[in-house]
């Protein structure tokens, strides 16, 4: 199905939460590289993507559990490699463990901020508050009314970093019992914050798009490759 | 990977995915034709069918594999039948004896000819307003985007209805202007998009459609209509799916809204109701002469067909006297008896046009369901992501004036059928 390099790692975990937000593609557009182009929801409305996880413990042999948050711009995919749910380049990466964020950054080429000084996972109701040093980064819930069904899935996704002028691209591969949804609602609130620096989140007129949530209780798993180079 | 594993794969595919890769090569092209390869060679291919004789209720279809298929067709707009009707074909007929195949130039140039002018007078004349003209357009795609990005410019603003349709979209990308969005059919939404902008110094055009195919629902026209006017916008109402349809008179769903006078353009649609293929602007004459310029799609395509342009003025002639009348008190029943059988057993939603969608939720079941749909006798017109939300993929029922209760009663026992093999039944 797709064709990287072999030189993975798994990451496990019991909680994610992802959810897309529409916001400005012209803002969205000048924080990405060159070599890539925005996927619009329509003229003018990019998407960015926002999840949580909560990593167990035992992570890269030794890590604690830990909660990660990331940020990602949706861009078109490299198609010769597969065909994608999403491709992502990554533009900001935080979490409560600093093992993991040098780890990020030296393996995945990720660009991480500073550690998040408090973080609070609900993983029944799918809510999660992140706070760092610079103040409050986000509230984010499920806002479907109803979660019918979790279908287990294995979910195929892109991830595009940068170093230097250079564009790097990962294959990442996330399984667990998902539930997928667009319903509209209270899905809780984006702070002005250094995270999401060149974009505006605290506007009434960022809303999601599309929001995604593991079953609570289970056991999920995200195969993350090894960057290559990809221009 | 084996052969059922890799068609699941397939099935979970939606068209946006193939859209654009990034990198020099064009591996959407390739991974595309994968997709298709592998629906074909599944036997499930249900798009590009080919159909063996007119747009009825009754059709045959012919499968790729060789298979033909007699179907009951709720997938065409021949929403009054006129693509077939006796008269229409006859005075097409005539009109190909006397001009040819084809209009063979631009309507600027040597295209038009004077049953084009005829059509553009009674089209003016049906809206019963001395001021309009009318400009003729060989699609409807072509209309929409000739007009929205010949109206407007750089600096100027094209304010959308989230819901609309590709060619409205299109032709405000074309005409560079700032787009603006605001949610489906909300006023008190889109009275924030305008606050935003400075509209007392602003061109604004506001885009919205008379019916909305995807759910079938009529455009908010009454509500939207009057802000749109109070900010200064220019309105343009998409008729498409309900010209000759919809209104006492057949004029749309503006005419039923009571709003037809506060509209500025309106655009019509040839290949839906009337049963042809065009587009037309219905608009003042003054702005109607100059859209016949600067429009490129009119501008820099063929004038429409002169044997369609004589059945154009058959059906119009119809669609507006008694035949229409009676049409489009059918058609309403129609609907109105195939949404009873239905209701409560799958999810028809709420809108209440001739556009019926069922709703059968995951995407993945799109290209099996077609298929089965197709192997049991129906046509049927099928809506994934992202045309419509994840989850809530759907088929929709095109009902026409044409079609008979016994017709309506077997499409629906198909779909019920079929709702009950891949579990959307309202009770399961």
């Amino acid at each position: 199905m797709t064709s990287n390099n072999g030189d993975c790692l798994v990451w496990n975990f019991d909680f994610a939460l992802t959810t897309f937000y529409e916001v400005d593609a012209f803002q969205l557009e000048s924080l990405i590289p060159p070599q890539l182009s925005l996927q619009e929801a329509a003229p003018g409305i990019g998407l960015i993507n926002i999840t949580a996880f909560n990593f167990v413990k035992g992570q890269l042999g030794a890590l604690p559990e830990f909660q990660e948050l990331i940020l990602s711009a949706i861009v078109s995919p490299d198609l010769s490699r597969g065909v994608p749910s999403a491709a992502m380049f990554v533009l900001s990466l935080t979490s409560t463990c600093q093992e993991h964020l040098d780890h990020s950054q030296d393996y995945y080429k990720l660009p991480v901020v500073e550690l998040l000084t408090e973080s609070s996972i609900d993983k029944i109701n799918h809510e999660i508050n992140f706070v760092d040093g610079n103040g409050k980064i986000a509230q984010i819930k499920n806002c479907a009314p109803v979660i019918n069904e979790y279908n287990y899935s294995k979910r195929y996704f892109q991830a595009f970093t940068k170093e230097g002028e250079h564009v790097f691209i990962s294959d990442v591969f996330i399984e667990a019992p998902l539930f997928e949804h667009q319903e509209s609602g209270d899905t809780g609130k984006l702070y002005e914050h250094p995270f999401f620096k060149g974009i505006e989140v605290d506007d009434s007129d960022v809303t999601n798009f599309l929001q995604m949530v593991n079953e609570p209780g289970s056991a999920g798993k995200q195969t993350y490759f090894k960057p290559t180079k990809f221009i | 990977m084996n052969e059922k594993d890799k068609l699941e794969d397939i099935f979970e595919y939606t068209l946006d995915m193939f859209l654009k890769s990034a990198g020099k090569d064009h591996a959407e092209i390739t991974q595309f034709n994968r997709w298709r390869d592998a629906v074909v060679d599944a036997n499930m291919y249900t798009f590009e069918v080919p159909h063996l004789h007119a747009q009825t209720p009754q059709v045959q279809v012919l499968r790729e594999n060789g298979e033909i298929l007699d179907l009951i067709c709720f997938a065409s707009y021949n929403y009054l039948g006129y693509s077939y009707h006796p008269e229409v074909i006859q005075s097409a007929k005539n009109a190909l004896d006397i001009y040819g195949l084809g209009a063979t130039g631009s309507p600027v140039l040597n295209g038009t000819f004077d049953i084009h002018n005829i059509l553009e007078k009674k089209l003016s004349e049906f809206f019963k307003r001395e001021s309009l003209g009318t400009s003729l357009f060989s699609s409807g795609y072509g209309a929409n985007i000739g007009v929205v990005s010949a109206y407007c410019h750089k600096g100027d603003y094209v304010i959308l209805d989230r819901s609309s349709h590709a060619s409205l979209i299109d032709g405000a990308i074309l005409s560079q202007a700032n787009i603006l969005m605001f949610k489906h059919n909300n006023v008190e939404h889109l009275e924030k998009v305008l606050n935003k902008i400075d509209y007392e110094n602003s061109r604004i055009l506001v885009c919205v459609e008379g019916v909305y195919s995807t759910d079938g629902n009529y455009g908010n026209l009454s509500e939207i209509v009057p802000v749109a006017k109070k900010y200064g916008a220019t309105v343009l109402v998409d008729e498409a799916h309900s010209l000759l349809v919809a209104g006492p008179g057949g004029r749309g769903v503006a005419e039923e809204c009571g709003v037809l006078d506060e509209v500025d353009m309106i655009i019509g649609t040839f290949s839906k109701s009337f049963g042809g293929v065009g587009g037309c602007l219905i608009a003042d004459k003054e702005l109607v002469n100059y859209i016949n310029y600067y429009a490129r799609s009119r501008m820099f395509s063929c004038a429409i067909d002169p044997g369609v342009t004589g059945g154009l003025i058959k059906s119009l002639e119809l669609g507006s006297g008694p035949d229409g009348d009676q049409k489009r008190e059918k058609i309403k029943e129609n609907a109105k008896h195939l949404r009873s059988l239905l209701r409560d057993k799958v999810d028809i939603g709420t809108a209440h046009s001739w556009i019926i969608p069922v709703i059968y939720g995951e995407e993945k079941l799109t290209i099996p369901l077609s298929d089965y749909l197709q192997h049991h006798g129906l046509d049927i017109s099928l809506m994934m992501f992202p045309a419509v939300p994840k989850n809530r993929s759907r088929i929709r029922a095109f009902v026409t004036s044409e079609h008979s209760p016994e017709q309506i009663e077997k499409g629906a026992h198909i779909l019920l059928k079929a709702a009950k093999k891949f579990n959307f039944l309202l009770d399961d």
